[in-house]
């Protein structure tokens, strides 16, 4: 009988790529995407099981140093590094998007080295703007006719709109796992939760629902419920998909939101469709996802330059974030070189601080290394807050 | 007055495993100082925190028994067995520095690995910044540098005194500042310039840091590099204030555990809970690896 629920999560985690490797070998076609702007609903759609690539922290980078520059993003060096060793053998394709230079000028040089039958790359706009919203449907179109050439499938509007269906469901479903983190003490951990967003994150979508639909029913059932520690945090950062990671910042609290790429935020909202499907794929992704990499212009006051509503149209949404959830304090953590998240931090700071949040900023290479330091940095700002 | 208090009788230890030294405290009820011992942390003193304490113990006359409560702090204050409870140094120096300056309110702490800039209200952590990046900014980094001039830590000071034009030393880098240095010396630059130089780069980026925290009066600077007077007065010159500097700038950990000690059996007491001694045995240290 196969493990379910948090042990089949657990299983997934470590051993991320076996299901993709097994459904490559009956024939299906996996494609690689380190980015949580790529709407995965398209590939879906066409029978292409999307695989979300993510770096490996304790694998020292060896290979990626050869193509390389030094100062660089480390995720995206360890995820390429990965790739030149052959773990991803079992890749078809990627995608990548422009969300960061790193991950642009890694794109080229993935598709350089590993000669992938398939490689598409969107052009990400910068901005909200409406002609900015109309250029990034343009450019899922052209993912579109790239991803029928690679799979001589035709897209049909209504495979299109169960794979939409099925996607909203899995942010409803990850949207109701971190419901249970509201109560105190949280009956899921923050640590169960990387385990189980990246187990989710490896798999098809039918079979990521389910897992999520396993451990929800598992959760609100068990007796033993994780601990209520000294507060509840909330995380706010780029990506923390290492399990070793969370349990370093849970070691004396709770982390019961995790605004990232691994947590909460590429489930966030849902894809309503009005009318055009691609139009409304490029809605949420582009308008729903909170990646720092996207200016979001001040829609409050388009002359009159004001700070604090300027914060609130960048970062309203944490408000209820910090309410609901009964947040005490925020770790902000970001591995190195992370521009994107850097240039926001002291923004974002100032908007926590406006609501008197205590916040503190927490910067770390992405090696085993950095973790007793993060320890003591976590646990200091724990004795500020008392 | 230590007659007049419910716990005169007890005394209290804090112990801070810093990454160069391992230091310990203990004070009485009054919190008064009555030993204060350091050592090397080094290589193979590494697990031997409870020599330090027996020590420490040693020095004040007493027995194990007759300490009522122990707090570890530093980077090895995991699983020190001997010890009631961990604290980071960041509060302990907080603690420590207000007992010795009441009116600190910035605290710089340069050590061995590390430089943090503190902000302290009444002895409580309230906000910090710590460097990290490697070991540019710490100690290690003149350490090394010391080393490289052949001039020793010891040194640095009396040499840096001597400085008529402090060189510019532009990397932080602690191998690339050596380098630095090498070629300082074969373009004929003074070795006291050069100190001074290293002084001043170090000070302005832990400056930087404490910027970046906001610097309010009264400032302290505490750890092993506060014993340098020429870093003392290279700092001074980069933050633009005065700076105090404790009589014993490695200990202010050790003694903020030890009153951290106390403050909490004395709310014990304030509760009315019952002060039981806990059964402790000087053990070896272990330390925390992370996994």
């Amino acid at each position: 009988m196969a493990a379910k629920g948090l042990l089949r999560a657990e299983e997934v985690y470590h051993d991320p790529t076996r299901r993709v490797r097994e459904l490559r070998a009956k024939g299906k076609k996996v494609i690689g995407y380190p980015c949580v702007y790529v709407p995965l609903e398209l590939l879906a759609a066409l029978d292409i099981v999307p695989y979300r690539i993510c770096g490996e922290m304790r694998e020292p980078v060896t290979e990626a140093d050869r193509v390389l520059p030094a100062s660089f993003c480390p995720i995206m060096r360890s995820c390429l590094d990965c790739s030149l060793k052959g773990r991803h053998d079992f890749l078809d394709g990627t995608i990548t998007v422009h969300a960061s230079d790193p991950q642009e000028k890694t794109a080229r040089i993935w598709q350089s080295y590993t000669r992938l039958p398939y490689f598409h790359f969107i052009d990400m706009p910068g901005t909200t703007r409406t002609e900015a919203l109309e250029y990034f449907a343009s450019q899922l179109d052209g993912m579109v006719t790239t991803l029928e050439t690679f799979s001589g499938k035709k897209l049909s509007a209504d495979r299109l709109n169960k794979a939409i269906e099925a996607y909203n469901q899995q942010r409803l479903l990850v949207q109701s796992l971190f419901e249970l983190t509201k109560p105190s003490p949280p009956l899921v951990s923050g640590t169960e939760i990387v385990k189980v967003i990246k187990a989710v994150m490896s798999l098809p979508v039918d079979e990521g629902n389910q897992l999520l639909n396993e451990v929800l029913e598992e959760v609100k059932a068990r007796k033993e419920k994780p601990q209520a520690k000294r507060a509840r945090l909330l995380l706010w950062g780029s990506t923390t998909d290492d399990a070793a990671v969370m349990s370093i910042l849970e070691s004396n609290a709770n982390v019961v939101f995790a605004e990232d790429c691994a947590g909460y935020r590429p489930y966030r909202g849902k894809v309503i469709v009005a009318t055009d499907e691609v139009m409304a794929l490029a809605i949420h992704y582009l308008l729903e996802i909170t990646c720092a990499r996207t200016f979001v212009q001040s829609t409050a006051t388009p002359t009159k330059k004001d700070y604090q509503q300027d914060l609130q149209g960048r970062y309203g949404y944490l408000k209820s974030i910090i309410s609901d959830w009964k947040i005490d304090g925020v770790i902000l953590l970001l591995v190195r070189y992370c521009d994107p998240f850097a240039f926001e931090v002291p923004a974002v700071k100032d908007y926590f601080a406006s609501l008197g949040i205590p916040a503190t900023y927490i910067e770390y290479d992405y090696t085993e290394g950095s973790l007793a330091p993060m320890r003591t940095r976590v646990e200091a700002f724990l004795e500020t807050i008392g | 007055m230590a007659e007049a208090s419910p716990l005169h009788h007890l005394y209290f230890a804090g112990i801070d495993i810093g990454s160069t030294m391992t230091k310990a405290v203990i004070i009485d009820a009054a919190g008064a100082v009555i030993a204060a011992i350091k050592g090397p942390t080094g290589a193979e003193h590494r697990h031997l925190a409870n020599e330090v304490m027996a020590k420490a113990l040693e020095s004040a006359g007493l027995k194990l028994e007759e300490i009522f409560r122990i707090v570890a702090t530093g980077y090895g204050r995991f699983n020190v067995p001997f010890a009631d409870e961990h604290i980071t140094e960041l509060s302990c120096h907080a603690r420590g520095v207000y007992h010795v300056f009441p009116g600190a309110r910035t605290v710089v702490d340069i050590g061995g690995q590390d430089a943090k800039c503190l902000k302290v209200r009444e002895g409580r952590l309230v906000d910090f910044a710590m460097n990290d990046k490697c070991a540019a900014g710490t100690g290690r980094f003149l350490e090394l540098t010391a080393q490289s001039l052949g001039v020793g830590l010891e040194g640095l000071a009396a040499l840096s005194q001597k400085a008529t034009k402090p060189v510019e030393i532009s990397n932080m880098c602690t191998i690339f500042a050596q380098q630095e240095v090498v070629m300082r010396l074969s373009q004929g630059e003074r070795i006291e310039d050069i100190i001074a130089g290293l002084h001043r780069a170090l000070a302005e980026r832990v400056a930087a840091l404490a910027r970046r925290l906001g610097v309010e009066p009264e400032v302290v600077l505490t750890g092993g590099v506060a014993k340098n007077a020429g870093m003392v007065q290279a700092m001074r010159a980069a933050l633009g204030c005065d700076l105090l500097v404790p009589p014993e700038p490695l200990l202010t950990g050790a003694l903020g555990a030890a009153l951290l000690a106390k403050e909490h059996t004395e709310r014990l007491l304030a509760q009315g809970k019952p002060l039981e001694v806990k059964a402790r045995r000087l053990e070896k240290a272990t330390f925390y690896t992370g996994g």
